[in-house]
């Protein structure tokens, strides 16, 4: 195995929005880095504040204060470098399957020809042929976030965003993009943060896993998550598994064991 | 593991089921024509029975035989058929002018919050005045010819647009326009492909609304000044107490409104293909 690389580093970062009674410290000198073709995800108490920083690196919120260093080059952000997907798919209703597909690359001034190909070949490959003049609402949720992805990866982005993909689709459509998430970041050889509440999701794809504290954020604890596995599904059966599981339950402060 | 999987989830089409009520013969399509063609008989042949029997006062109401002999003296001489295309013209001309500025003026407050706070009161009080009181100022400044009928019914119709358009472009997806930017799309291709496309079905929703409005524009304009339209024939006529020519002026206008109101319609239905799907069946309560 080649030594670890660092791609990103977000350093000291910090972030409070306007309240009632005054501001609220979200983020407070929160830094964590990620490694090339790291699959990173971050677990914590939801309104801890992990959309927040997803938001910050992406571009759309400016931090109150800290860095953000990318491949050793101190950045504003990496918009228009990432790839973020959120837990609703944000397709177009107005345009076609195709059509949602090529909105990155239409918004990049990509030849139409040249994108349409690409698209379609994406489209076979997560197994969406015949569906390119469909729209959305025409669609199970499973497929609408496959579009979903697709749109992400066809876009090539250093960084794919992910945050809390699957937490509206039912268990089975979830397992199963899973598996199609993990295939497609192997192939396309990207680095993932994916946010997640689910802790079974969080061990079975990634290599590391970081935990969050409450409000203002830190970083609690970092996991390395040593399962070697060819899917989400057989990562589940992994003996290291329930390990992982109780150790990060009980991170969270999630009672595992019924106290007498 | 191949990427290609059979996806289970794709949901089924929804079909509502047949209401298992026997519904009557008169509740289908040609039923319900039927009874509607009935109903505009009787109504008809009553108010004939009426004037004949001396309950109703032709002078002062007119009667469906004498509407229908003034109708075909109007359509035979012409006379009919151009004051329609004149008021016609007039109208949707109006409507088309007062829909593109104030859609597009609406939509472009998108582009400043500073510009919009700022003009919003001034776009507020024009909206709470009675445009229809501006009828002889207009003809005022514009003549007594087309453009002044053309100008009312911008009027009219210009504001409901821009509101609309405004509203729309004010509550367009966040998510959406976040999404966008993230992948480095700049303001001018958030505001086309983000902000524009979300609102068309708003903006759409005013021509239902806005072309009643340039009909009301154009004919309004007629009854104050005018050689020519359906407005100045209904006016003249009630002047010289020709209650026949008054009431096909307004047959006229009625049917006029009628196609319009279809044909805006149609439009509806075939510039939006994607909403298709939820709005074509109703809940049965
Ligand atoms: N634009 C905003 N304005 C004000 N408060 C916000 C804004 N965005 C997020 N917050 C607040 O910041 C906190 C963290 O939000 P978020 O990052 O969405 O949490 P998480 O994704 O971890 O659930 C929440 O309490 C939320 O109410
Ligand atoms: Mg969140």
């Amino acid at each position: 195995m080649p030594p670890k690389q660092v791609q990103l580093t977000v350093q000291n970062i910090s972030k409070s929005f306007p309240g009632k009674g005054g501001d609220v410290n979200v983020l407070d000198d929160l830094s964590f880095s990620i490694n090339e073709r790291d699959f990173v995800s971050i677990i914590g108490p939801s309104g801890c504040g992990k959309t927040t920083i997803f938001n910050i690196i992406a571009g759309l919120l400016e931090p109150d204060g800290g860095t953000i260093t990318y491949r050793g080059k101190e950045i504003e952000s990496l918009r228009g470098r990432v790839g973020y997907m959120m837990q609703k798919d944000l397709l177009f209703p107005w345009r076609t399957v195709m059509g949602n597909v090529l909105l990155g690359l239409e918004t990049r001034g990509v030849d139409q020809k040249e994108a349409e190909e690409k698209a379609r070949e994406y489209l076979k490959q997560f197994g969406l042929a015949g569906f390119e003049n469909a729209y959305p609402k025409t669609l199970s949720g499973g497929m609408r976030q496959r579009v979903a992805l697709i749109r992400t990866l066809i876009m090539d982005p250093d960084i794919l965003l992910l945050d809390e993909p699957f937490s509206a689709l039912d268990y089975q459509t979830r397992l199963y993009l899973e598996g199609v998430l993990k295939d497609a970041v192997q192939k396309f050889n990207k680095t993932v943060i994916l946010v997640t509440h689910d802790i079974d999701e969080a061990v079975a794809l990634s290599k590391r896993v970081v935990v969050l504290s409450g409000r203002p954020a830190r970083v609690k604890v970092v996991h390395e998550i040593d399962i070697e596995a060819t899917s989400p599904i057989t990562a589940r059966n992994d003996v290291k598994f329930s390990t992982y599981f109780k150790t990060l339950c009980a991170e969270l402060d999630i009672q595992t064991e019924t106290t007498s | 593991m191949s990427l290609v999987m059979s996806d289970t989830s794709a949901r089924k089409k929804i079909t509502p089921r047949k209401s298992r009520k026997k519904r009557s013969t008169f509740d289908t399509t040609l039923g319900r024509a039927v009874l509607q063609l009935l109903a505009v008989a009787v109504f008809f042949a009553l108010w004939e029975l009426g004037v004949h029997a001396g309950y109703i006062s032709a002078f002062l109401m007119g009667s469906p035989s004498g509407i229908f002999a003034t109708f075909y003296k109007l359509v035979l001489s012409g006379e009919l058929l151009s004051d329609s295309w004149y008021t016609l013209f007039e109208a949707i001309l109006g409507f088309i002018i007062g829909t593109i500025f104030g859609s597009l003026f609406g939509l472009a407050l998108w582009y400043s919050v500073f510009v919009a706070k700022l003009v919003e009161p001034f776009i507020v009080a024009i909206n709470s005045v009675p445009k229809i009181a501006l009828a002889p100022i207009v003809v005022l400044w514009f003549g007594t010819g087309l453009i002044s009928k053309v100008a009312l019914a911008v009027s009219l119709t210009a504001l409901v647009a821009l509101i609309a358009a405004y509203q729309a472009a004010k509550d367009a997806d966040v998510d959406l326009q976040s999404l966008m930017i993230s992948m480095g799309a700049d303001k001018h291709q958030v505001f086309w492909k983000a902000v524009v496309p979300s609102t068309l079905p708003s903006i759409i929703a005013t021509f239902r609304i806005n072309i009643g409005f340039g009909l009301v524009g154009a004919v309004v304009g007629e009854f104050i000044s005018s050689q020519r339209g359906l407005g100045h024939m209904i006016f003249l006529a009630s002047s010289l107490y020709d209650l026949n020519s008054v009431w096909v002026g307004l047959f006229t206008l009625m049917i006029l409104g009628f196609v319009l109101y279809y044909v805006i319609d149609i439009i509806e239905r075939t510039s939006l293909p994607w909403k298709q799907a939820t709005t074509s069946h109703q809940v049965q309560v």
